[in-house]
């Protein structure tokens, strides 16, 4: 109802006004909120992705490191044994 | 690859002829895989036996030949409904099984109630059983009670029973097969109930690689189908594939990377109702455990953990998760015994 009545308004409202009404303006704030929608889709479907990703890796790769991890002590532990109880015929194992 | 690379002249004589692979012996090949386990090193890495909840398994050998078996279940099951939705009901229940194991003498079997059709037939084919016979029974206490039995008749000969009992009406099935070895060739005779029948044949064409078929009637649904296999295995990888007329085709590749460590890959495509599945899996055997961890082309990634505890104690963990469907099992389990 201030836009209509800009033309009896004083000198001040009418510049705001002229302002805040103009294109430029207009297409600024446009882009603004598409780019905040964007933003917003992007961070929920990477949180998505990052998500599936997450998960998957802890599943898959979490317990694989463990167990390498667990034979690789394993095997340093028997080849210490197989030194310290000196058996020196045994070669130690190429990996 | 099929062709193979002479060995160079400087090398000792003993390693050349271990490693001399020139001219193929068609005469002499080796006896191929039986035909249900075409699939089998990629069914073993890909397929372990997951469950959701707690399992308790407890082996007990009496003897050489005869052995008890334990088995606690309980967590939700899947019950099959008609929405999207999958529904889980939990469940519990205790498995008795026993085992027997004979491998040489002929023995009359007395507890018949085991299979309740074709009683007869089994007293008689199992008096005249003169090698390794072994049984297997399971009981639930759902009432179901399965039963599976395996005769040497001959050296080459093999006959083989399954029954599953169960209290609901028509849900009991039992199953004969027949199997006979030949030198370089396997056939075997399906004889079920409810009209099945079912026939299949393998041989192998040269040292690495075998080609199979197979020929199925189901009498109640009143389907046929048939179908091709082939194998291609070396020491280091084994490649097969099979089709069938009712529209399935799967094939299969595993690698073994080390000795510790295989990779497995598979894919199953239906052309009936254009459905395709693809997968792959590693399979790593370390002296402690067995891990075998699994992603699927339907966001389903899946992984089986058995460690070894102590001797005879196995701890095992088994984890899937379906991204598509948001349908999470995890499960964790102890097996005791051999």
């Amino acid at each position: 109802m201030a836009a209509k009545k800009s033309s009896s308004e004083g000198v001040l409202s009418r510049a705001s006004s002229t302002i805040s009404e103009s294109p430029i303006v207009y297409k600024g704030k446009q882009v603004a909120s598409d780019a905040g929608f964007v933003a917003k889709k992007l961070l929920k479907s990477t949180g998505k992705a990052a998500w599936i990703a997450g998960t998957t890796f802890l599943i898959l790769v979490v317990p694989l490191i463990i167990e390498m991890d667990r034979e690789a002590q394993f095997t340093e532990l028997e080849l210490q044994q197989a030194s310290l109880l000196g058996t020196p015929a045994v070669a130690a194992p190429q990996k | 690859m099929a062709t193979h690379v002479p060995p160079p002249a400087t090398t000792s004589p003993v390693a050349a002829e271990a490693i001399k692979p020139e001219k193929v012996d068609y005469m002499n090949l080796p006896c191929p895989i039986p035909y249900e386990e075409i699939h089998r090193e990629a069914m073993m890495s890909l397929k372990p036996e997951h469950f959701e909840g707690m399992r308790v398994d407890f082996t007990k050998v009496l003897n050489q030949r005869f052995s008890l078996s334990h088995s606690i279940v309980m967590g939700p099951t899947e019950v099959p409904s008609q929405s999207a939705e999958t529904i889980k009901i939990p469940t519990s229940n205790y498995e008795f099984g026993a085992n027997f194991i004979d491998p040489k003498v002929c023995y009359l079997i007395i507890d018949t109630i085991l299979i309740k059709f074709l009683a007869i037939i089994l007293i008689v084919i199992v008096i005249f059983c003169l090698s390794k016979v072994m049984l297997f029974g399971r009981i639930l206490t759902d009432g179901r009670l399965s039963a599976r039995l395996k005769c040497d008749l001959s050296e080459n000969f093999t006959m083989k029973a399954n029954a599953q009992l169960t209290n609901e009406p028509h849900m009991s099935h039992g199953m004969f097969n027949f199997d006979y070895k030949g030198t370089d060739y396997r056939t075997q005779l399906q004889l079920g109930n409810g009209g099945l029948l079912g026939a299949n044949y393998i041989q192998s064409v040269t040292p690495h690689l075998s080609l199979g078929g197979e020929v199925f009637w189901a009498g109640q649904h009143r389907k046929s189908s048939l179908g091709y296999a082939a194998r291609y295995n070396t020491d280091n990888m084994v490649a097969s594939g099979q089709i069938a007329s009712t529209g399935m085709v799967a094939l299969s590749y595993v690698q073994k990377v080390s000795e510790k460590v295989s990779l497995a890959t598979d894919m199953m495509y239906n052309y009936m109702s254009r459905d395709v599945t693809a997968s792959f899996g590693y399979d790593y055997i370390l002296r402690q455990c067995r891990l075998r961890g699994k992603i699927d082309s339907n966001g389903c990634t899946s992984a089986f953990l058995e460690e070894r505890l102590n001797m005879g104690l196995n701890f095992i963990l088994s984890a899937e998760i379906d991204h598509k469907k948001k349908d999470y099992k995890f499960g964790f389990g102890l097996t005791v015994g051999e």
